[in-house]
């Protein structure tokens, strides 16, 4: 089962490195577990009405090293609810990038994309080649492929559906 | 060419003669331990039963709970999570360690910090076993894997090395040295890989400073820390060891991602300032700013020496009128210790609230900051609501520190009070 290939505009770009993911929704809103909720929150005092203009399979962009701090997953939460499909960073920090893939959720380590979109260009991400294509410029760039662990995470959807696929895996092996 | 520790360790838990940084392995990791939390251990206990089946698992000496957030329970939610917690232990047969301190340092004082052993949490800070050479690893939610399968899937990570040079000057501890490490290098400077400490700078540190200092490793982007054992850690640890392995030493020859060498001669008590862990400052720019909350603790601090310092600096001093100080050492074996040394007893008669180890106070359960407070804390993070309100702010320190603010109720160099 091949990754499906992401497409979608760049509803956000989050300039600040070493970007806490836990300020998208405020930390006064962390606890909201209800996925609508959090979809409303999101973004909602850097832009209002940021949710309305999302559209599912919009992307997000990040600089060096998002998701530093003590990232918690509510924010991502209501990114997904919203319909956003995926982060697309210069670099991540480890934990959150562990997370939020073990929930299914693509992340894309691209060195430069920072300069090379603007907000509401259309890219594709192609997993296959590791390339993404900036639809907008007509432009494209290599991204750091995924490890086989969290390849297949993604392919599975996260981490149950991933640890199935492994059973059913060692299943045909015997 | 030689191998790092955490290759060596990796290459043993994957029946691998050698391994390098980038390959993928199926690791079988010696110890799995997590803290009861919502929607991790009664997610992860859940998932093993309806999604997959598992009744029990198959080796109960490899897993260990622990119980240290919300203890006390202040709500019955919180005691019905324990007793999820104990009734999955009683019926795997897993241990399940309550009451006896914050997780991280209670595994260390139980052997689980075996050097030469993979150990696998969903928390980052369980780094500090590292101080033992042990290599283990917050994997988050993928440590569901580790409660399913026997090996986890794990990418052999490359390693940073630094070497610090110079000892520390009085007043100044391991915690300013590992925030002057991020400093100097910066927040993702080992992002994604292992932090390996040494040099006779790390020689000369306590094992309990070793601990401090490993367990923030998460904040140079670093995936754990770890120190070859030397003689200090492997007499602490040999009697209470869990497994009968040798340890193991990264080669001479080893190859690192990069190295640095730090000199701490010079340093200064630090002061990392509201909102993140990666804004280190010379305790000295932000001295005199006002604090009402003084919390010393964690498990990253709050070991003997942390409280023998604190004591020391309030000596013959009172905690101002209003300032709260309080005071929660890291596990009972520690809390029990600083007792039969007189320390509990020093800092009681300055004004200091004691309080039995928990991790309570450190993310913002206990000792809640209301809007516009201020406190200087030795807890793990200075985030924005990591204390209580979002609207209140949090200036790590050092212990000494902590005690030297209370006194004054502003941020305060240690120094003066620790002169002769």
């Amino acid at each position: 089962m091949a990754l499906a290939n992401l497409k979608g505009r760049v509803a956000w770009m989050f300039e600040d490195e070493d970007f806490d993911v836990d300020q998208i929704i405020g930390v006064k809103n962390i606890k909201i577990k209800d996925p609508d909720a959090l979809a409303k929150l999101c973004l909602a005092a850097e832009e209002p009405g940021f949710a309305d203009k999302v559209r599912p399979g919009d992307l997000l962009i990040g600089n060096h090293n998002f998701g530093y701090g003590h990232p918690h997953y509510p924010p991502m939460i209501g990114m997904r609810q919203l319909g956003i499909a995926g982060v697309i960073a210069e670099s991540f920090s480890p934990g959150y990038w562990r997370g939020e893939i073990a929930m299914g959720f693509p992340q894309v380590a691209c060195p430069g994309i920072l300069t090379a979109v603007n907000r509401w260009d259309e890219v594709e991400i192609d997993w296959h080649s590791a390339t993404l294509r900036n639809l907008t410029q007509a432009t494209e760039m290599d991204f750091e492929p995924l490890s086989d662990g969290d390849r297949l995470m993604l392919e599975a959807g996260g981490i149950v559906g991933y640890l199935h696929a492994r059973e059913e895996e060692e299943a045909s092996q015997c | 060419m030689g191998y790092t520790i955490a290759e060596k360790i990796l290459a043993r838990v994957s029946d691998r003669e050698t391994v390098h940084a980038g390959d993928e392995v199926l690791a079988k990791p010696d110890f799995v331990i997590a803290y009861d939390f919502p929607g991790y251990t009664d997610v992860i206990f859940r998932q093993m039963e309806e999604e997959f089946g598992i009744d029990k698992v198959a080796e109960p000496d490899r897993y260990a709970l622990f119980i240290d957030h919300m203890v006390p329970a202040a709500t019955t939610a919180e005691e019905e999570l324990h007793e999820i917690t104990r009734a999955w232990g009683r019926k795997n047969n897993v241990p399940v360690y309550e009451r006896k301190g914050i997780g991280h340092q209670v595994a260390a004082e139980l052997g689980y910090a075996t050097p030469g052993a993979f150990v696998v949490h969903f928390d980052g800070h369980i780094s500090q076993l590292g101080t033992f050479g042990t290599l283990a690893v917050g994997v988050r939610r993928h440590l569901l894997e580790a409660f399913v399968k026997e090996r986890i899937k794990f990418k052999v990570p490359e390693t940073v090395r630094i070497d610090i040079t110079g000892a520390l000057q009085p007043g100044v501890t391991a915690r300013d040295l590992f925030h002057h490490i991020v400093r100097v290098l910066g927040p993702r400077s080992c992002r994604g890989m292992v932090m390996e400490l040494g040099g006779l700078g790390i020689d000369a540190i306590s094992l309990s400073g070793r601990q401090t200092i490993t367990s923030l490793a998460m904040f140079t982007g670093a995936i754990t820390a770890i120190i070859n054992p030397d003689d200090k850690a492997l007499a602490y640890i040999r009697e209470r060891q869990r497994l009968d392995i040798d340890p193991l030493f990264s080669d001479e020859d080893a190859v690192y991602h990069a190295r640095h060498s730090i000199d701490v001669t010079d340093l200064e008590p630090i002061a990392v300032i509201p909102p993140s862990p990666a804004n280190t400052r010379d305790l000295s720019e932000v001295a005199g700013t006002e604090v009402q909350v003084g919390y010393l603790g964690s498990c990253a601090s709050g070991r003997v020496e942390d409280l023998a310092l604190a004591a020391d600096v309030l000596d013959g001093h009172r905690v101002k009128d209003g300032f709260q100080l309080n005071v929660i050492p890291t596990s009972n074996e520690i809390m029990k210790e600083a007792a039969a040394q007189g320390i509990l007893t020093r800092l009681i008669a300055a004004g200091a609230f004691i309080s039995s180890s928990s991790c309570d106070y450190c993310f913002g359960r206990m000792g809640v900051m209301r809007d516009g407070q201020r406190a200087v804390s030795t807890g793990t993070l200075n985030v924005r609501g990591r204390m209580g309100s979002p609207d209140s702010e949090i200036y790590i320190v050092n212990a000494a520190a902590v005690a030297a603010s209370a006194i004054e109720g502003r941020i305060a160099d240690p120094r003066p009070y620790l002169k002769g």
